[in-house]
This record gives C-alpha cells, structure tokens and sequence, in this order.
C-alpha cells in the first residue's frame, strides 16, 4: 500500500533532471515527466484520545537540499475568517507539488462541506472522500503518500494510510516516504510490540504474545523524535526540522524541534 | 414587438410566425421569465397543480416521523398496491407525495443517487436537509439552461414532497415545493384537502406526541379531508424511526391503525 | 464552422488557470456521479501509466501499487465460503500486513481483492452503491449474477487503460442459491464451484482441490477455506499476515475472524502433524 521504493538501492528516482529517452536509432525523444521525488519522510501514531502527524522538513531534488523549512503536515479546515479551528491533519510525501494541490483540494472540500450541511467533517468522512479524490486521478495519480489524523466519533486518534491512488486502511501507526522502510519497522516494534512474547508466560511455542495497547502521549511524542532522529542518522533525504502536530479535543498543538542540518 | 398582458397571464409560449422575430428576446416568453409585476407564473400555476393532487400528511414527534397519504381509488378494478405516493429515498428518508405522480420520480431518483453518492464520497448517511436541499436544487433547474449547463426540463415540477428522515439531529420533516424552496414542520399537509387538514394539525399537534398517537392523528386528519369513506385501503401509512428506519406500513398493521381511528 | 471558431477563438487569459469543468469540481464538494477521471495530457496515457506505476515491468517506477495475495472462495451446501490473507506488498516491501481483502459490498454481498488494493476497494464500493440504488428502484435485492455483471461491464469498459483486478463476487439469493463469480479486469467475468485469484493461487488450489466437495459440513468447509490460505503464505512470500475468513448465507454473510497466520501456523504443524518438513526445535 505505501512506497517502499528506497533511494538508498536505488538512488533518487524520476525527476526534471532525467535526460530524455535515447532510441536505439539515436533519435533524441521527450518523454513526459511530470514528477519529482521531493524526498522526505512522514510518521503518524494514535494513542487513546490523540492523534500525532509528523514530517521532517527538509525539500531536496535528486542530491540538492531545496530548502531546510517546507512543512509536510498540515491543519485541514481551518477557517481564519469564521474562527472555526481545525481537528484534521494531513500529511503528503512524496513529489511536494501535488502533495499540496491535494492539500488545497482536501481543505476547500472540509470547508465547503461545513457550509452545505452545517457541521464539521467527521474523520471517518474525510478518510472516504480522500479516498475518492485520490481514485479520481487513478490514470495520472497524485504521486503522494498520504496520511489522515484526527479524532473519531469516540474521541478516540484516528489515523487513515493511503496508497497514491486511494487504497486506505486505518491503522495505529505508520510511516511513509524516503525513510518509510527504516521507521516502519522500529514502529512495528515500539507500538504494536510485533514478536514480542511476555516472558514466563509459557515455554516455547506456547509462549503469549504481548498485547498492543495504547501509549501516553509524552511516550508517543519520545518515539517520533526517536524515529526521525535515527532516520536523518541514515537517510539523506531526511533531515532539517522535525514538525509535529498533535491533535486533541483541546485542538490542534504544532511542536517543531529541529534535526541535524547536515 | 409586444405581446398582450392575457397572453403573459396564460403563460403561452409565443412564437412569432415571423423567422426574423425568433430574434427578439421579447416575443418569446420562457416559462422562467418574470412577468412586470415580478411574479414567475409557472411556478405559481405549479403551486396550483399540487392543490389539486391528493392530501398528504406528515408528523415529526420525537421518536420518529409518520407520513400519510389518501390514495384515490377512482375504480374498483384498480389494483390499489400499484398507487406508490410513499417511496423510499435512503433507509433513514422516505417521501410522500401530492400532485403529479410522473413528476415525483424522477425527483426521487435524483435523491436516492445523491445520497446513494454521498454514501459512497462519505461513508455516511446524507442528512435529511442537505437531501431535501438537493431535491429543490433539481426542481429549479427548469427553463434555459445556465451557460454550460443543460436545461433539463421546460416547466417547473408539478409535484410537493413531504421529505420525512431521521439523522443525528433526531427525526425530522421537510416539505419541498417546486418553487424550490423548502421549510422544516412539526407537522404538515399537502395536496388537496391540505387547508383543512393544517387546520386540523395546528389543532391537534403538540411536541409530547408519541408515534401511536402520531400515527391516528395523520389518519384522523385525512379521514376529515377525504371524499371517499377511510379504509385500510384507501390510504397509505409509512413510518421512519432510528431503529427500523424507513418503513412503508404492511397490510395487517394498516387495518390495525385503521381500527384506532375513533368513528364519528 | 460558426461554433467551430468561436471555440478555438476564446480570448487567451481564458486558458489560464483552470477550466470550468475543473472549476466546477471545486466548487463542488460531492462531484456527481459520474465516471470522469483525469487524464495525463499526453495521447497514450495508457503507457504512462504503465511506465509509472507497473513495477513489474519498470522496478524502479516512482509510484508502486500494492500487490500480491491470495484469495478463494468456494461454493458448498451450506453457502460460500470467502477467506483472504491481508498481506499487501509493493515490490520486495511489505507495505502492510492487516489489509481487509473481503470487501463488505452490503449485508449479504461480498468481493474479494486481489490485484490493486484501490482498484477494488474503489470499484467494489461503487459495486455497493449500484446495488443500493437497484434494490430502491426494483424494491428487491440484486441477484449476483446481476451485481457480477454490472462489475464486468464497468472494468470492460476501461479495458486497456491499466486498471489491475482480479475479483469473486460471493452472495446467496433465494432465487439462485448460492453464487459465485469471478471477474477481472480484462473483463473475464466466470460462474463457478471455487476460485482461487491472486499470487498464492496454486498453492491454494492445491489444498482446495485435494479437498472440496460441496457436502462438506460447515465447520469442514470453514477449517478447508483457512487450511487453503495457509498452504498459500507458506509457499508464497507475497501471501501472508493474517487470514480472514468469511461464511455467506441467504440472510447475510457471518465474520469467522481475522487470525494471525503464525499461531495458526504451528497449531497445525504440532497438532496434526503436517508441515513435517519444518522443525520445531526452538533452539
């Protein structure tokens, strides 16, 4: 469902650089490329009553660094006129361009969906309809790995995954992007405590596997810094500043720390 | 070149023999322009069609809504289970109807696909307002189409909807005109008798309903308004509630309300 | 000619910015129903796609679908069983492990997934909706061959534009009993006893066919269904994570739970003795 191409087999792939295709005959042809690989990473968990989103910020084409600050998380359906605040975050990874004409796409959706049936967009629907436009580009897809936060009907963290033409599933964690096979698996182990097996439960094969439960927020938020910290360690891509945004039923809090710029 | 005032007031559509007056904006009157008074006929004339048609009646209590409608039986041979005036939209909307019937489908089937769409966008019911809304988006879609958009229809609808649902805001009901504008009731009657039969609501109606006693007054009130004598026949029950959501009332349950209906 | 040149002599800041259909999507917050995707602007947007999405073809593509499963279902007295794993993989990553790949369509349709994950999940929910709106119009559920046939119809009809699904659609009507069909995207739409689709197949058909007969009692058809696609994740490493087993009856379909494949694994290896090939020592 979400990309594991990694740059570090296959160094950094498409992009406006890519010379153009040579026939066999040697006739020069253009090819149409319409993506770029901004590199980057994206990570989101779920606790009990919150949800974190979190990306590096760091914007790079092939082996250039665009820029050290292009946020990658963002508030969906905060109106700055009527003072309505957001409860929905969203995260996109991959090439920065449609990530943000998606933004945009999704944000103009939450708000024009307040005004035509009169209450907020519950994440459940938003999860749905994010769906949907992403499918709508099926045959010249959003190059973006998206990630959808927030809080269900229970005021339980909600987090949506999604593949860049519309596949979703709602899970307790997940990381995308360039450092999506390096986080991934250190989540597996520090959240859903995958392998792991409650000593002197049971000899050998009997064994009981421990149980995921919930994690406190202060824990959730020590495991993201962890994961992109160990990330920028070995990952080019990644790196910069570390943006956060941690929903809750008090609102939407942004935390930015910043990661080694080298 | 001017047309006389008559000609206005039926609403005919005038078109000059003439190839050259085709031109002129004037002589060809759509049914969507506005007449110098600033009235549009035809929707008016379509507000006449409905007091025509059969009675329908809704009532929203806090349980649930129950709609009601008299069918005409106009002959003992007719088959009277083929007189649909109460259909299904979504398992939590139903609609009733009065005046034209043809009119009425083709409403209902924008609203079972736009909430069938939203459904699919959404993965959430519609709610009752944004449906109803969506039907009187339709129902002013008349006349020449916008640029870009196609005119669907020459005339208004001839036909009024009781839109009766339950969604998080509880149960409520709507009435839809052609005019396409729409208003939330406690309780309200359409069609044919529907002067006596408010009358008779705003009498009778009070918040504290129960859906029992809901159910008699919707049947007490057509009973009052309708020309033929009641039966379990001759006229229609329906019912949306959160539990059974929409629910067109069956054969058996239909002799039972009758059965309530005080006689006098 | 009149129409033909006013349209190509509109003023030039009106092909700035977007066009009103595309205005219109924005203004629009449920876009109607229609099947209108876009489009790369280029004349073949079929090798486009193959070239930026097919990492069969071109492994270092930038956008990798998800793929790989296995899936079967099968016909027997006491309805259809349904059972999937939930392993999803983009080339040689894991990309999930949990994915639902019996996708509900209503209370008593069910599709399966294999191919893309958004293909079916897209294309079976709209399968959903179209029976929905069936049901209100003709005041009676859709019959299975109806519902297959309207899925066949649609894939067919965006035959070669790159769509990847390979589907069964199980469900039991009074009218037909149970029903099976099988349908993907190249249009093939199949009624049959059991199907398996997806990587994994052979080694399930393996199983299945070895076993199946369409007597089997319920709890033998359930416990056939999970051995099938346990036999597939042991052979296939595209197939794996967790099997997901459903029983379809006239009055709906039952959920008969969503189980790690490793416990069910050594289950039968230690309780029944096959897989004698692996061993158990711990050490």
């Amino acid at each position: 469902m979400l990309n594991a191409n990694s740059p570090l087999a296959s160094g950094p792939s498409y992009s406006f650089a890519t010379p153009p295709n040579q026939t066999s005959t040697n006739i020069k042809q253009h090819s149409f490329n319409p993506y770029t690989d901004n590199g980057g990473s994206t990570l989101g968990i779920t606790g009990d009553d919150f949800a974190i989103l979190a990306g590096d910020t760091r914007s790079t084409s092939g082996y250039n660094i665009n820029t050290r600050y292009a946020p990658k998380v963002f508030k969906i359906g905060e109106d700055d006129g009527t003072g309505e605040s957001a409860h929905i975050v969203l995260s996109v990874v991959g090439f920065a361009a449609d990530g943000n004409a998606l933004k945009e796409r999704l944000n103009a959706i939450v708000k024009m969906y307040r005004y035509q049936h009169g209450k907020p967009m519950s994440v459940k629907a938003c999860a749905q309809r994010l769906s949907t436009i992403l499918y709508g580009k099926r045959f010249f897809p959003y190059y973006v790995h998206a990630i959808l936060g927030g809080l269900d009907e229970e005021g339980k963290g909600a987090l949506y995954s999604y593949d860049p033409v519309g596949s979703y599933e709602r899970e307790q964690c997940r990381a995308a992007g360039a450092a999506a096979s390096l986080i991934m698996p250190f989540l597996d182990n520090q959240v859903n405590f995958k392998n792991q097996y409650i000593p002197g439960s049971g000899e050998g094969h009997a064994l009981e596997a421990r149980k995921a439960t919930p994690l406190p927020r202060a824990e959730v938020e020590q495991l993201v810094r962890d994961a992109f910290t160990s990330a920028v360690e070995r990952h080019i891509e990644v790196g910069d500043g570390l943006q956060m945004l941690v929903v809750t039923k008090n609102g939407i809090e942004e935390i930015y720390d910043p990661l080694k710029k080298d | 070149m001017f047309i006389a005032r008559s000609e206005y007031d039926r609403g005919i559509k005038y078109v000059s023999s003439f190839p050259e007056s085709r031109l002129s904006s004037t002589s060809n009157t759509p049914p969507s322009t506005f007449s110098p008074e600033g009235r549009l006929f035809q929707v008016e004339y379509s507000l006449e069609a409905i007091k025509l048609g059969s009675t329908a009646i809704g009532v929203a209590t806090g349980s649930g809504v129950i709609l009601g409608v008299e069918k005409r039986v106009t002959s003992t041979l007719l088959e009277t289970s083929s007189v649909e005036k109460i259909v299904e939209i979504d398992r939590h909307i139903g609609c009733a109807m009065s005046g034209l019937q043809a009119d009425a489908r083709s409403m209902v089937e924008h609203a079972r696909v736009e909430s069938q769409n939203h459904a699919f966008h959404y993965n959430e019911p519609l709610r009752v307002e944004s449906c109803t809304q969506s039907i009187c988006d339709l129902a002013i879609r008349f006349g020449e189409g916008a640029e870009g958009e196609e005119s669907i229809m020459s005339r208004p609808f001839g036909v009024a909807l009781l839109v009766a649902g339950i969604d998080e805001d509880g149960p409520q009901l709507y009435h839809a005109e052609p005019s396409g504008t729409f208003y939330r009731y406690d309780a309200k009657a359409i069609g044919s008798g529907s002067e006596g039969a408010q009358a008779e609501l705003q009498n009778e109606f009070h918040k504290s309903l129960t859906l029992q006693e809901a159910e008699t007054l919707v049947l007490k009130t057509l009973k009052q308004v309708m020309e033929e004598k009641l039966d379990s026949k001759n006229v229609q029950l329906a019912s949306v509630t959160k539990e059974k959501g929409f629910r067109i009332y069956s054969d058996g349950e239909m002799a039972e309300v009758v059965g309530r209906v005080p006689t006098n | 000619m009149n129409s033909l040149v006013a349209q190509y002599s509109r003023p030039a800041f009106r092909n700035e910015g977007f066009s009103e259909r595309e205005q219109d999507e924005f203004s629009q917050i449920t876009p109607p129903l229609s099947l209108r995707f876009a489009m790369p602007p280029i004349a073949n947007p079929s090798s486009f796609l193959r070239a930026v999405t097919d990492d069969h073809s071109n492994p270092n593509c930038p956008i990798k679908l998800a793929h790989g499963t296995t899936t079967l279902a099968f016909r027997f007295q006491g309805g259809i069983i349904v059972a999937t794993d939930s392993r999803a993989s983009a080339g040689d990553w894991i990309a999930s492990q949990t994915v639902k790949k019996v996708i509900e369509i209503n209370n008593c349709l069910l599709g399966t997934m294999a191919g893309g994950a958004a293909d079916c999940q897209y294309w079976l929910a709209y399968l959903g909706m179209q029976c929905r709106l069936h049901e209100l119009r003709h005041k009676r559920r859709i019959s299975v061959a109806a519902a297959s046939k309207i899925l066949s119809n649609l894939v067919y009809s965006y035959k070669g534009m790159g769509l990847s699904m390979g589907t069964m659609c199980a469900g039991v009507t009074p009218q037909e009993g149970p029903a099976l069909y099988y349908i993907d995207s190249d249009g093939t739409r199949l009624a049959g006893n059991l199907f398996c689709v997806g990587s994994g197949q052979t080694f399930a058909y393996g199983v299945l066919d070895a076993e199946y007969h369409y007597d089997l009692s319920e709890e033998d058809a359930l416990e056939l269904g999970r051995r099938s696609i346990l036999a597939a994740t042991h052979r296939d490493a595209f197939s794996g994570g967790f099997i997901n087993l459903y029983h379809v009856k006239e009055d709906g379909w039952v959920k008969h739970g969503f189980n790690d494949t490793n416990p069910i694994f050594w289950k039968t290896k230690l309780e029944k003795g096959e897989f004698s090939n692996v061993t158990s020592e711990l050490v």
